[in-house]
């Protein structure tokens, strides 16, 4: 048994040599290609915050390099779409910004204020419908999972915008002392326009209209179609971070927006995106 | 006797073992410990692949290359496929995934990997599992017995779940880490 033992571990090790030999004679066109495409968000955050080596290596609050700021700029440049010449101009300021040594600024995956916007197809009543849905990373217990934080589609809004009633305008103040039967009036002629006699906050929730659709089976998952995030981290600036599979070394996750905002206007901009305004 | 049979059946599901008491964080070095299980998974699920994609394949041999390939899964693990022009995702189970390979209709398949991978941070989930993702480039490349050839270079983003376990040898608790394969995203990059 021993004699076997010892034939297994031999086996083994032959075989993670023999697969490291299978890497190493891979396929080797295009590899600076794939080297330098930003594989994963992960991956971009490593580059951005400057815990990736420029051979790719992983680096820890140990290594010498971890958050060099001569490193982050180096990749920094890289990690914004090179296509879009709105992002020219602004990226330099940035850059200086989150690699200033006084008050560094990094993108953090356990930190506040960044989410995910999936665009996904669904079936509406038979016919296909594009739905767009906001995630947050929530923690519980030790860990973290993404959950639903918002939902948006063009059919739910349009439910909402209908014109204002043309006459009962609004439930009238002594409704109170005849048991507001004018009621009656407004579910049998107004029912189209109900949301016209809501209070003045009132704004539609979309997430739960999007659950009781899913809950009753009119709206059915077909697939996700589109993937970004929406950084708000970094003090005075936002970014928009999504994949471009393209040719070329400027691909992967990269920068796709980049806007200079005063902290107390963040708010507008993620209701704005968050279809909310 | 079955004390080293023990040990053995942890061996051959390529585990790392540490002492129980431990501290639960995943420093650097155990980190990179479990990241080459995992891509030593990932390989070997790229052979299993090659092998059920070769026509000269026998069946009977492919379903059991198929077991040997599920054994690397978590149950319930899917594989999602888009293409350069649709970006819809077609998402199959694994198993489904694979009898598909087998009815591929290519004399022979080659599947080359490119030197680069990506091996994500592990992150712990709300269920006291990790999870991480793998991705890598492969090139499949298909000739038919007519000798067309079809090939794609394909980016791969493979789930990972990484668990503490334990087991006892020779009456010692011993703690382990083991390691899983969840969804695979295929996503094509190229077309040749």
């Amino acid at each position: 048994m021993r004699k076997l033992f010892i034939l297994v571990l031999i086996q083994i090790i032959f075989n993670a040599f023999s697969s490291a030999q299978i890497i190493n004679n891979g396929a080797k066109e295009d590899e600076s290609d794939l080297y330098a495409s930003t594989k994963q968000v992960n991956q971009f955050m490593h580059r951005f915050n400057g815990e990736e080596d420029l051979y790719g290596k992983r680096l820890y609050p140990k290594d010498k390099k971890y958050r060099d700021a001569s490193l982050r700029k180096k990749y920094l440049v890289n990690l914004f779409d090179i296509e879009n010449s709105e992002l020219k101009t602004k990226k330099e300021g940035f850059i200086l910004f989150v690699t200033s040594t006084s008050k560094p600024q990094y993108f953090e995956f356990y930190g506040d204020n960044w989410f995910a916007e999936v665009s996904a197809d669904f079936l509406y009543n038979g016919k296909e419908q594009n739905i767009v849905l906001f995630f947050k990373l929530e923690k519980e217990n030790d860990g973290y999972k993404w959950s639903f934080a918002n939902a948006y589609a063009g059919f739910f809004e349009q439910e909402f915008k209908s014109s204002p009633p043309s006459d009962i305008k609004f439930i009238h103040p002594m409704s109170h002392e005849i048991d507001f039967m004018s009621l009656d009036k407004i579910f049998k002629l107004k029912s189209k326009q109900i949301e016209h006699y809501a209070i003045k906050e009132y704004t539609p929730d979309y997430l739960t209209l999007f659950f009781r659709e899913v809950k009753k089976g009119t709206l059915v998952f077909q697939s996700v179609t589109d993937v970004k995030f929406h950084v708000f981290q970094i003090e005075n600036w936002y970014f928009e971070m999504k994949y471009f599979n393209r040719k070329g070394d400027n691909t992967g996750w990269l920068i796709s927006n980049l806007i200079h905002i005063p902290e107390k206007e963040k708010a507008s901009l993620i209701k704005s995106i968050n279809h909310e305004n | 006797m079955k004390n080293i049979k023990t040990l053995l059946a942890i061996i051959f599901t390529f585990i790392i073992f540490q002492n129980i008491g431990a501290q639960n964080d995943i420093s650097p070095e155990r980190k990179a410990a479990i990241d080459s299980l995992a891509l030593e998974k990932v390989r070997d699920l790229s052979k299993y692949i090659s092998i059920l994609g070769d026509k000269s394949t026998p069946f009977s041999e492919a379903a059991r290359v198929i077991d040997r390939a599920l054994e690397l899964f978590m149950p319930g693990s899917t594989m999602g496929v888009s293409s350069l022009y649709r970006k819809k995702v077609e998402i199959y189970p694994i198993k489904d995934y694979l009898q598909r390979l087998t009815r591929l209709n290519y004399a022979k398949v080659t599947i080359t990997w490119f030197n680069i991978q990506y091996v994500s941070d592990l992150v712990k989930q709300p269920d006291g599992r990790y999870v991480g993702v793998i991705t890598i480039f492969q090139k499949f490349e298909g000739v038919t017995k007519e000798g067309l050839k079809y090939v794609d270079v394909t980016k791969k983003d493979i789930t990972v779940y990484v668990e503490r376990k334990q087991t006892q040898i020779d009456g010692i608790p011993v703690g382990f880490w083991d390691v899983l394969l969840g969804d695979i995203k295929v996503k094509e990059t190229t077309k040749g």
